[in-house]
């Protein structure tokens, strides 16, 4: 009983069944990886899509090792999208504060003179 | 997101209520109609025209997953990038935003610094260019001053003291003994003296009578400040300008001859005009 259920998810696996996402997933960590160099963690909002980007990671992974190809997709998909946020939030606050600071300094210039 | 919530729930009750066969759209999808709204009627719309554009086609996959498959687990993952994927616009649109502005402000801080070098710059030329015509200035003036005092040693004793350039005239010339009314040669003597010191930078001028020690101390006193009056009256007369112009009487006090013999008590009796430099 036990190796027919062990062949039918092989055969599942070999013929109906979908790729591993390697592609994809190295992806998802490398946007990971680009968001913490951003300074993700240090951004509260970005902070929460990193986690939930590293929390969808942690997922794939255990789909993948069970077999779940297809789920692992769409879960990896998920990842990258957060970790593309955590980015773009991260290089938003960046901005806005380097903006805030040049503007202080233009005032103070103004102020001065 | 109450209202949202409130509003996703009196849907899901009235349309189960009126057809229990067609699914409901999940929370995810709800949230990220609402997301991508938002962020199409933002800033985004301009400055994060691409991300935008991910979102829209994210949505509309959602959209199709839950037309072909309902609410299951597929069309909620796709609703949530979708709802991500705004967010992203809109992030994008924020720091492009910020970009601009740093870039805008970034520009009007060279720009007042080179304005404020500029000021300065300017401002160092002109103090330079008035510094330099005050001396040039100054050094018309002393050497005309030199020349107009060449041209009076002819005439009269000129020396520099500190108190300023002295020109001493000889009382001989300018008054009879005892009088004080001045010689018709005194009167040619001190028009060129006042033709000299016309138009020199000098503070004031100051006349001085000064007798010998014959007679007594009181009379001499009163000589002296009529004969130092009567020049500076006759100075006036030639153009001096009378603010500028004192006279005092220092009568016997300060000879610089001997007064025992006759030499020197002519040398006494003279009449001394100080020129007082400017500061």
């Amino acid at each position: 009983m036990r190796k027919l259920c062990l062949a039918t998810v092989m055969l599942a696996t070999a013929c109906g069944g979908a790729a591993v996402p390697q592609e994809s997933l190295t992806a998802a960590k490398a946007a990971v990886a680009a968001s913490e160099v951003a300074g993700a963690a240090s951004e509260p909002n970005a902070a929460l899509h990193l986690k939930l980007a590293k929390e969808q990671l942690a997922k794939a992974e255990q789909l993948i090792a069970d077999g779940d190809n297809e789920e692992a997709a769409s879960v990896i998909d998920r990842a990258q999208a957060d970790a593309d946020l955590a980015f773009s939030l991260s290089k938003e606050a960046g901005a806005k504060k380097e903006a805030a600071d040049t503007h202080e300094q233009l005032q103070r210039l103004r102020k001065h003179q | 997101m109450t209202m949202l919530r409130r509003f996703a729930i009196g849907l899901l009750l009235g349309s189960q209520a009126l057809a229990c066969s067609t699914p409901l759209p999940p929370q995810e999808l709800l949230q990220a109609r609402t997301s991508y709204d938002a962020a199409s009627k933002s800033a985004a719309a301009q400055l994060a025209p691409a991300q935008l554009d991910t979102a829209k086609q994210t949505l509309e996959k959602a959209e199709q997953s839950f037309q072909e498959n309902g609410d299951e687990q597929k069309t909620k993952d796709l609703a949530y990038i979708a709802d991500v994927r705004a967010q992203v616009a809109v992030a994008e649109a924020g720091r492009e935003q910020a970009t601009r502005a740093q870039a805008k402000d970034d520009h009007d801080f060279r720009n007042q610094q080179i304005d404020a070098l500029e000021t300065s710059k300017s401002q160092l030329d002109v103090e330079k260019r008035a510094r330099a015509e005050a001396e040039k200035g100054k050094a018309e003036a002393e050497k005309k001053l030199s020349v107009a005092m060449a041209s009076l040693t002819e005439i009269a004793k000129v020396k520099e003291e500190s108190r300023g350039v002295v020109i001493t005239l000889s009382g001989a010339v300018l008054f009879a003994t005892g009088k004080s009314t001045l010689l018709p040669i005194a009167q040619d003597k001190l028009s060129e003296v006042a033709k000299a010191l016309k138009d020199q930078g000098y503070k004031s001028l100051l006349v001085e009578g000064h007798t010998d020690a014959q007679g007594s101390a009181d009379k001499n006193m009163v000589l002296s400040q009529e004969r130092a009056n009567a020049v500076r009256s006759y100075l006036v007369s030639q153009g001096i300008p009378s603010e500028k112009i004192r006279a005092e009487g220092i009568g016997s006090s300060r000879p610089v001859a001997d007064n025992s013999t006759a030499e020197g008590r002519a040398n006494n009796r003279r009449v001394e005009i100080v020129v007082e430099p400017m500061k």
